[in-house]
């Protein structure tokens, strides 16, 4: 980056840890204007995440700033990719895929929706296959994407079975040991993991996305995916 | 009354009344009192179907009667049978989809979380007469969301509710008596959302986090604007229901949404004026606090003392919670969901063991799930529960 284009993304995130919602739209475009990439733009949200994240850790922040942030990113990178084409508009790889979705029986939203936004402002691809999702949908949607991650979230204990369902079901097709699972959602809790044969659970989006962050760096480094009876 | 004379255990030297009384006085009752709030468990457990359950009072009480028969006793009837969903939508400010109407016969009522109210819309509720805000806000938002009055005039809202609510209070009135002669007490006397946790439910929880960065004085002072108005009608049919208890909802206000610091400067000053008005008019507010509250509860202090009834559901520490508030308010909780389904009878009574023995040490206690019992939990769970009280609840 220029030192043009340094002074822009530094306004753009000083902007954003004032969480001055509003201003975020023309600050993307002085980036755009400033000829800066999407990989440019990226590479200054990066550390923005991760100072919020740790704030977040700390108890400085909490769900409205993790929210606020995820939108925020949101709307800048919109503005992004609808302006910017060629060689700027070249990625690096993102982190990973997850499959996301509330599973049969439950329609709720909420809980899925903040952990869908804080993964897509920390660089996975995210597919959400909304709310009620039948145990099918899931594998469907593995199979087709090549997601390595799947995220069921519930507020209702009736949908214990039907994760316990998509669990058996990733294991009838082979899925399970390349797809690591993490439930959520308030009406879960720690000893569910064993029970439900998932790896991991969680009732903090932020939370989430740091597991799943462990267990591609854990890939990466080649260490055993965990092995279900 | 004389029929709340009646005990629940032989050994009981306290009538329920008496003993809900006194855990609210933070006073040591004769055994720690139990609340069942099984609302959804109970017709899985009798076999009704849901639809019949939900819609037609008669199923409703027998169900709820052959549940007590089955599982009983306990001290403190959770009764929330909504007689008329315009009603019951009105309190919770919720999309409420039905068995039988939206859903199959056999499904539980769901909650639709929608978006029903416009950024815009805070500015028109500074603007409402106090006397009528909450009223007018509530009607107003109804016919956006709720199936049963789409699009009606806030008049004709109101004109449609009026038969609904006179046939809830009815219904009530003549369900509270049978569970009296029981020896039991009511639990709620009035219920509804809080003004914060209202709008942020109205909004959604994405576009209420950006709110609070927005317009967190336009919440704040919508909160107090409608405040008034709610606590004088929760009093008022809280009276008429003979049921000096009201259960104020705040789904949206713990730690898990919002800062303890927005809590204090923008939820906080709502709750203090409709809880002290509910205490000056000699009633109890049931605080319903879903999610973690730890941080909040040193600015809750400030709420009158041993007049209160606080609700955990199990994501606040409640053993944390008890050395942090429980020499001001009385601990109502928390045995979770997800033990009450996938555990056993053991695991079930060695933590209701640890509730009664820690929480609810030198009393101010109250046993009870963690929120709702789940409608899969097992009854062998639930026994295990009730029997606790008996077992160790004893002081």
């Amino acid at each position: 980056m220029d030192p043009t284009q340094q002074k822009t993304a530094s306004h753009f995130q000083e902007t954003f840890l004032k969480f001055d919602i509003d201003a975020i739209p023309a600050c993307a475009q002085q980036m755009i204007d400033s000829q800066m990439g999407i990989q440019d733009f990226l590479d200054a949200c990066m550390p923005l995440m991760e100072t919020i994240g740790k704030r977040y850790e700390s108890g400085e922040y909490y769900l409205p700033e993790l929210v606020a942030a995820g939108e925020m990113f949101k709307t800048a990178s919109a503005i992004f990719n609808n302006q910017i084409k060629g060689d700027k508009a070249v990625l690096r790889e993102k982190l990973g895929k997850i499959v996301l979705g509330t599973p049969k029986g439950d329609i709720h939203n909420l809980g899925k929706d903040i952990f869908g936004v804080l993964a897509e402002a920390n660089g996975f691809e995210v597919h959400d296959l909304g709310i009620d999702v039948p145990p099918e949908k899931f594998i469907e949607a593995i199979e087709q994407t090549q997601a390595t991650v799947l995220g069921m979230s519930s507020l209702l204990t009736t949908a214990f079975e039907h994760m316990k369902d998509v669990v058996n079901r990733l294991e009838k097709k082979g899925l399970r040991q390349n797809v690591f699972v993490i439930i959520g959602g308030g009406a879960t809790e720690q000893s569910l993991v064993e029970k439900l044969c998932v790896d991991s659970q969680t009732r903090d989006a932020y939370e989430g996305i740091k597991l799943i962050k462990n267990f591609i760096q854990n890939k990466k480094e080649s260490k055993p995916c965990r092995k279900h009876a | 009354m004389p029929e709340t004379r009646v005990k629940i255990y032989p050994q009981d030297s306290m009538t329920a009344e008496e003993r809900l009384q006194c855990v609210t006085r933070l006073e040591k009752p004769d055994r720690v009192p139990l609340s069942m709030m099984l609302y959804y468990y109970a017709p899985l457990h009798a076999g009704a179907k849901m639809s019949d359950y939900m819609k037609n009072p008669d199923v409703y009480m027998s169900v709820m009667k052959q549940v007590w028969h089955d599982l009983g006793p306990w001290d403190i009837y959770y009764n929330i049978n909504p007689v008329s969903r315009l009603v019951y939508s009105y309190v919770m400010m919720m999309r409420i989809l039905w068995p039988g109407i939206e859903l199959p016969e056999n499904e539980m009522a769901k909650i639709d979380e929608i978006q029903y109210m416009e950024m815009e819309d805070y500015d028109r509720v500074l603007t409402f007469p106090s006397f009528i805000s909450d009223f007018k806000f509530r009607a107003e938002m109804l016919s956006r969301f709720c199936q049963d009055c789409k699009g009606d005039t806030t008049a004709k809202v109101f004109m449609k509710m009026i038969p609904g609510f006179l046939r809830q209070i009815y219904f009530w009135r003549k369900d509270f008596k049978w569970w009296r002669k029981q020896g039991v007490v009511p639990q709620i006397g009035f219920q509804a959302e809080m003004p914060f946790d209202t709008f942020s439910q109205a909004r959604n929880v994405i576009n209420f986090s950006m709110d609070l960065f927005k317009v967190p004085d336009k919440i704040r002072n919508c909160s107090l604007k409608v405040s008034d108005n709610f606590a004088k009608f929760s009093v008022l049919t809280a009276r008429v229901m003979g049921t000096p208890l009201v259960q104020c909802y705040c789904h949206r206000t713990s730690n898990s949404f919002i800062s303890p610091k927005q809590f204090e400067n923008l939820a906080f000053p709502s709750m203090e004026i409709i809880v002290n008005h509910i205490v000056d008019a000699g009633l109890t507010p049931i605080l319903h606090c879903d999610g973690d509250w730890f941080k909040n509860l040193k600015i809750m202090r400030r709420l009158p003392k041993k007049k209160i009834i606080i609700q955990l559901d199990g994501l606040t520490d409640i053993f944390k919670a008890k050395e942090e508030i429980g020499d001001h308010m009385c601990i109502f909780g928390d045995v979770p969901a997800a033990k009450l389904v996938s555990g056993t009878p053991d695991e079930v009574e060695e933590y209701c063991h640890r509730l009664i023995e820690e929480v609810g040490k030198d009393g101010g206690f109250i046993l009870a799930g963690g929120c709702e019992i789940p409608p899969n939990a097992k009854a062998e769970n639930l026994r295990a529960m009730i029997r606790s009280v008996v077992k160790y609840g004893y002081y």
